[in-house]
């Protein structure tokens, strides 16, 4: 008797602790599903590396914005991607069942989606709503960009991100707001001190490190893994769009400095001048984005966006900057065509490319074409009476977006090493009298064009 | 199960006996019995492993979770969060209250949150009401109850604060001579003792609870008709109450959360906070059918006369065709009390730091205002520009759909206004009805875009120049010629008394008989007439209809005009040149309408109503429609008199 009564106790005991390891490792399994995403069996999906917690999250977020009328649209680059490969058959049968769940089950952090601001109300019922649903949430704010320019005004803080999290995955949800230049932005996600930063891997976030500037995307209604969802009608040309979508926001603070120390010019003449200037720029704009010609701006217009957030009223031309790859010879027609004649043509497509327009009264277009070398890039002068030619260092850039004249442009990102080179480290006080050929700090002697070559290197009408 | 945690000593007998068990097993019976024993010692082992894996597991992963945590993400700023005030416990208030001839202040726990010693300023009765719960300034009012009339607004204030609120009076000055018997038993209903009896130059401080007990009250007499009272001070100590008490019970909803916060800081604003049945702040007006000006921001232009901002929002928000989302309001000012009215109607507000002084103030403010609208809603070709003491018609929006395309295509056109200057109660008839004027009346108004961004943003008046913006945009610099459209009866009304501008006898005499139209949905009839040259041959047309009046008699008179109904008359005077406008001011004198300047002319023509009859001035010889004046027809000139110089505003 004793030795069965042994024998059960020691059984019974076992037994227990098989069940308590059992609930163990099914703890631990649980602890590690969580972290990598999949807190839901596999209800959809039976190939591994499948994940449906991060589909039936988006199947949520989707229902909860759409009871709430809320348009959203994805920009999630990642499956943007797949969906670019598969394009045409997803246009081709919006509404067949998928077989499988191709986009929304790989296993990610976040998933994206973008909202337009004017298209909702901000109402709070949404919120309440997604904690119902048990959906996790914060709120990016910040300063409105928009009232930025006006020192003077105390904009309200207007939302930026949202972050809407359930379980191992969350939805990134970006505000973009419609700004003067018809294009669309979004701002920088910035943590304020009180913030959680352990919300969200915040690194692994595919928008906010910079601000970004869009053009208004044309959407396109899918189904795609059996989830009605708005996607950007081209993705790849979004894609391509986002790679470099950094947005730069002028220094107003610095132009308000740069005014208190020498006031603007409000004379009858300045006004003028700004206005024509704006209006030659806005059709240079749409004249080189017809074309598919990317340019920033540069020299001395450059140095206006930079040094006062405007046009700089006795610079007296508009300068604009092109890679000479993206040189096309349609560009003089072009601006024949849009009404602004050529005025002269200095160099040629292999070396010192430049080109200038009349404008309207006075006004000057001068397009500088910029050579990329190993480690600068350099544009050139010709000086039309001696055949001599000059040449502009600049250290390498890349292109940035952003507002002028309600006008959304290219600068370079580097804006500062490029003004300072033209412009020397005294690029901030203004100097009314200004020689291209001397007064840069970038420029260096380049020899002289050869006597025959003339005719074709310097043309002057 | 605690007693089977393994002890690590006996690990390896017990992996030998675990061995030694295989041995056994073919033995005897103990080997087995043995072997279970193990068993069950092993499986808690692995469980102790898997244990110990577990936790470190979770350390690591929340270790690199931190080292993951955000660093670019950070705000570059590192704003220093400023410490709350720590929510005090405290259930009691420390009150101090004086009251002299040149200064009064209140200084609540040690906080001065009313002083003044300004000469010649805030003379008559301080109320200061306190919120019973946290011991907050919800509202400061003062009745200059020396004069006439300002003792019923302070009966008035004092009715719309709610029960259980702190009240605290002093009187500066003099505070008694125009304070009637209603007021004073008003007071006295309030627990003062001395309030019945207060007379010449008495100094008086009190501090009760509304519908409760008194704190304290001191009271110093006036020992002589030329002499003040000493100076009072009182201190005393107020009890709180738990905030529960101090709020109403509401049902919980998005609207009543807003209304909470708002009844909880600020007092004054009647039955918006009373908890029974109070009036509603959304207003839900009928839509308006193919509503044109759905999408254009609206804004308002507001300094800190929170009361008058309030009243103007109720009645903007309940104009049919209102869109919310596009109201933005511009607040001259960090001030906190219109920055509440705005949050109230659940309204977006932007704060502007004053620059410059006086006109030039409200001017930097209105180029500001609108250089913000315009980058907020860039999409916008219009923007409507409304100011804060304006009451909105009911069919203001219908009325601004129903013109505003003439803005957009008719380039002779520099805005379209709701304010007719001249359409007082007696001078205006047909809601229906628009007029083309030279001059632009403002109060109400559609600005272009193109108009604001390419003409008159860059040449804004600067800080420097103290001018008055509206003055501005009417010089001819600006106007170039072009016109407003207004219609007969104005769409909005000028109700404010306080102003930069403004006062009292100015708005009695010029604001108060405007005539305003409270009819919804009004059809407007000539819209189309409206364009530049089809309005020409409107006016020639009515010139052609048009009576002419006998010219023997007296313009002013009221027997000018016969007693008719609906017919149209003409008037011809003197008129030298276009800028000749003596006898027409002399006109608008005896008729009793805008004087001060001239206004809603149109070539030397005006068009207003008198007895319900259309009634036409034409200037001759300087209007071209002067050829319409019968050769036997002297037109009329009214001598000014002897010189006076008026104010204009």
């Amino acid at each position: 008797m004793q030795k069965i009564n042994k024998n059960v106790v020691l059984a019974l005991l076992s037994l227990t602790s098989l069940v308590f390891l059992l609930f163990q490792l099914y703890y631990y399994k649980f602890y590690l599903s969580q972290k990598n995403g999949a807190v839901f069996s596999k209800v959809r999906g039976s190939q591994s590396g499948q994940d449906s917690t991060r589909w039936h999250v988006v199947r949520k977020f989707l229902g909860l914005i759409s009871s709430h009328n809320i348009p959203v649209y994805l920009i999630d680059p990642l499956i943007l991607g797949l969906v670019d490969k598969d394009i045409e058959q997803i246009r081709s049968s919006p509404d067949g069942p998928s077989p499988e769940c191709k986009y929304f089950c790989a296993p990610r952090d976040f998933t994206t989606f973008a909202l337009l601001d004017k298209t909702w109300k901000h109402e709070v019922g949404l919120f309440r709503t997604a904690e119902k649903m048990g959906f996790q949430w914060l709120k990016i704010l910040n300063k409105d960009p928009r009232l930025d320019g006006m020192d003077d005004l105390s904009g309200i803080e207007i939302p930026l991100h949202y972050i809407f999290k359930l379980a191992s995955h969350a939805i990134h949800l970006v505000v973009f707001y419609e700004r003067s230049g018809n294009y669309l932005w979004h701002g920088p996600l910035r943590l304020k001190q009180h913030m959680d930063r352990k919300f969200v891997p915040f690194r692994k976030l595919h928008f906010g490190r910079y601000p970004g500037a869009y053009e208004k995307p044309e959407l396109l209604l899918v189904s795609i893994d059996d989830l009605k969802v708005q996607i950007p009608k081209n993705p790849s040309s979004f894609l391509e769009e986002m790679s470099h979508s950094r947005f730069l926001e002028c220094r107003y603070r610095e132009a308000r400095a740069f005014f208190q120390l020498y006031p603007d010019d409000a004379s009858v003449d300045a006004v003028e001048f700004r206005k024509k200037a704006k209006s030659l720029l806005h059709l240079a704009a749409l004249t080189l984005n017809n074309l598919g010609v990317k340019f920033w701006l540069s020299s001395g217009t450059c140095l206006g966006w930079y040094r006062q957030c405007n046009v700089i009223p006795h610079s007296k031309d508009v300068d604009l900057g092109v890679f000479i790859k993206d040189y096309k010879a349609d560009i003089i027609p072009a601006f024949q065509k849009a009404g602004l004649p050529l005025k002269h043509k200095f160099g040629k497509v292999e070396d010192s490319l430049e080109l200038s327009f009349q404008g309207e009264d006075d006004v000057k277009l001068d397009i500088f074409f910029f050579y990329e070398e190993d480690d600068h890039i350099w544009n050139g002068g010709t000086q039309a009476k001696s055949g001599k030619k000059f040449k502009y260092l600049f250290p390498k850039f890349t292109l940035c977006w952003t507002e002028f004249v309600e006008l959304k442009v290219h600068v370079p990102c580097e804006t500062r090493q490029y003004v300072e080179a033209n412009y020397g480290p005294d690029w901030k006080v203004p100097v009314k009298t200004w020689d291209w050929k001397s007064s840069p700090s970038n420029v260096q002697y380049n020899g002289v064009w050869p006597v025959n070559e003339w005719d074709d290197v310097i043309q002057i009408y | 199960m605690d007693e089977w945690k393994p002890n690590p000593a006996i690990k390896p007998h017990k992996k030998r006996s675990w061995y030694l068990a295989w041995k056994y097993k073919l033995m005897n019976q103990r080997a087995l019995r043995k072997l279970c024993q193990t068993g069950a010692v092993l499986f808690l082992l692995v469980t102790v492993i898997v244990n110990i894996k577990l936790i470190l597991d979770t350390r690591r992963a929340a270790y690199e979770e931190e080292e993951e945590s955000a660093q670019d993400y950070d705000d570059e700023m590192l704003n220093v969060e400023v410490p709350r005030h720590p929510v005090s416990n405290k259930k009691v208030l420390d009150v101090e209250v004086y009251s002299s001839r040149s200064k009064v202040y209140v200084a609540v726990d040690g906080t001065t949150v009313l002083e003044d010693e300004a000469r010649e300023q805030g003379r008559g009765i301080h109320v200061i009401v306190l919120n019973q719960a946290t011991g907050h300034v919800m509202a400061k009012r003062v009745f200059d109850t020396y004069s006439p009339h300002e003792d019923e607004a302070m009966v008035l204030f004092l009715n719309m604060v709610a029960r259980g609120r702190i009240l605290i009076f002093t009187i500066k000055d003099e505070g008694s001579f125009h304070l009637k018997d209603t007021a004073k038993n008003v007071l006295k209903s309030l627990g003062s003792q001395v309030a019945p009896f207060l007379s010449w130059r008495d100094m008086w401080t009190f501090v009760g609870k509304k519908g409760g007990e008194v704190y304290g009250e001191k009271h110093a007499k006036s020992p002589a008709l030329s002499t003040w009272g000493d100076p009072v001070l009182l201190k005393t100590e107020v009890h709180l109450t738990s905030v529960e008490d101090a709020e109403c019970r509401w049902p919980d909803t998005e609207l009543n959360h807003r209304r909470k916060r708002f009844c909880s800081k600020v007092e004054g604003y009647g039955s918006v906070c009373s908890c029974k049945d109070p009036t509603p702040i959304e207003f839900n007006p009928d839509p308006l059918k193919d509503n044109k000006v759905f999408d254009v921001p609206v804004a308002v232009i507001a300094g800190n006369r929170p009361n008058y901002l309030y009243r103007m929002l109720r009645s903007l928000l309940s104009a049919q065709g209102v869109n919310p989302q596009m109201i933005t309001v511009f607040i001259d000012g960090y001030y906190e009390e219109p920055m509440d009215v705005v949050e109230l109607f659940g309204l977006s507000g932007i704060q502007h730091t004053p620059i410059s002084i006086k006109n030039a103030r409200v001017s930097q403010h209105y180029k500001a205002s609108l250089t913000a609208t315009f980058n907020l809603f860039p999409d916008a070709k219009f923007a409507v520009v409304l100011e804060e003491d304006l009451d909105i018609s009911v069919d203001f929006f219908s009325f601004l759909s129903q013109s505003i395309h003439l803005l957009e295509e008719d380039e002779s056109l520099y805005c379209v206004s709701a304010w007719n200057d001249q359409g007082y109660e007696h001078t205006a008839e047909d809601p229906s009805l628009l007029y083309r004027v030279e001059t632009m009346p403002g109060l109400g108004w559609v600005l272009r875009k193109s108009l604001y961004k390419d003409e008159l943003e860059p040449k804004w008046p600067t800080p420097e120049k103290l001018w008055d913006w509206d003055m501005w945009m009417r010089m001819p610099e600006q106007r170039k010629g072009r016109e407003c459209i207004i219609p007969d009866v104005s769409r909005s009304y000028h109700f404010g008394i306080v102003g930069l501008n403004m006062n009292g006898y100015f708005h009695e005499a010029y604001f108060k008989k405007h005539k305003f139209n409270t009819v919804p949905n009004v059809q407007l009839k000539n819209v189309e007439s409206l364009r530049k040259d089809a309005y020409e041959a409107e006016i020639h047309r009515l010139l052609g209809e048009a009576e002419v009046l006998d010219h023997s008699k007296n313009a002013c008179e009221d027997s000018f005009v016969p007693d008719t109904e609906g017919r149209v008359y003409v008037m011809f005077i003197r008129m030298e040149q276009e800028a000749d406008f003596t006898t027409w001011t002399q006109l608008a004198k005896c008729l009793h309408i805008w004087d001060l300047d001239v206004r809603g002319n149109h070539k030397g023509l005006w068009r207003l109503f008198r007895k319900k009859n259309h009634f036409l001035v034409v200037g001759v010889p300087a209007s071209p429609y002067s050829s319409k004046k019968p050769s036997s027809v002297t037109p009329i000139y009214i001598e000014p008199p002897a010189k006076e110089e008026g104010a204009v505003a």
